[in-house]
């Protein structure tokens, strides 16, 4: 059950979503990941994606601006 | 209750529309730019008079170039921008999009990441800003305008477009990530 996080801050899309993609890859059934986001159009096709794939996917705006979306791997 | 928490806020300022929402307005204001002005919305023209005033104002002549030849642009390169409607919608755009993120509380001076990003924006705008001039419009102007007025062309532009968008994404995976 690790955390793990990821810095998007300053990337704009699509490279958010094709990291957060690949990082998941990696990652084991119950780790969580959390993507560190600062480009609007991020916050909503990188939650979009982990949705579909059945994962859970929770945003918390940090900032002005600036967000962490929280992704539990479930499978 | 604080205005932030309020449920009409937060639906039409803080979060963002659905693509159906948007389409739906991008639809109805080119319906209405169009019959009030007789022209479809495009984007990318005017950065091309506006540069182009930058350079005459430098004491250049790109009046004589083959691109400002043609009757459009020439009367666009001729005239002050604010009589140019794309150029006026282009500063719209940009002060509308001012007015969103402020109102969304989400203004935000982003770090630049690395020398490979700058890079790579550099050589993104210039291939964007040269394929849409030699296409004649950019995804709005070529595209959505295009589809809109029952042009034939506005489809090829959407074929292409798949590709270079395809390839584009190869390439910023395999050099820019």
């Amino acid at each position: 059950m690790a955390e793990l996080r990821l810095d998007c801050l300053g990337e704009a899309c699509p490279v958010p979503l094709l990291k957060t993609q690949k990082k998941m890859e990696g990652m084991k059934v119950g780790d969580i990941l959390v993507v560190e986001i600062d480009h609007s159009c991020a916050m909503k096709n990188v939650p979009e994606w982990a949705r579909k794939e059945g994962h859970n996917v929770e945003i918390e705006e940090v900032d002005d601006g600036q967000w962490e979306i929280y992704i539990e791997k479930t499978k | 209750m604080a205005l932030k928490n309020n449920v009409y806020y937060k639906k039409f300022l803080k979060e963002p529309w659905s693509y159906t929402a948007g389409a739906v307005v991008l639809a109805a204001l080119n319906i209405g730019m169009f019959a009030s002005t007789g022209k479809p919305w495009g984007v990318t023209s005017p950065f091309a008079t506006w540069a182009a005033k930058i350079y005459q104002s430098m004491g250049g002549h790109p009046e004589t170039w083959a691109y400002f030849k043609s009757a459009a642009n020439a009367e666009a390169l001729k005239n002050s921008i604010w009589l140019d409607l794309h150029s006026v919608s282009d500063i719209g755009i940009i002060f509308g999009a001012l007015l969103a993120t402020l109102l969304a509380s989400q203004f935000k001076i982003k770090k630049i990441k690395s020398v490979r990003q700058v890079i790579a924006a550099i050589l993104g705008g210039l291939l964007m800003g040269y394929g849409a001039r030699i296409a004649f419009g950019c995804n709005i102007g070529a595209l959505f305008s295009g589809v809109a007025s029952m042009s034939l062309h506005g489809w090829v532009y959407m074929i292409f477009i798949f590709l270079g968008a395809w390839a584009g994404s190869k390439l910023l995976v395999k050099y820019f990530m």
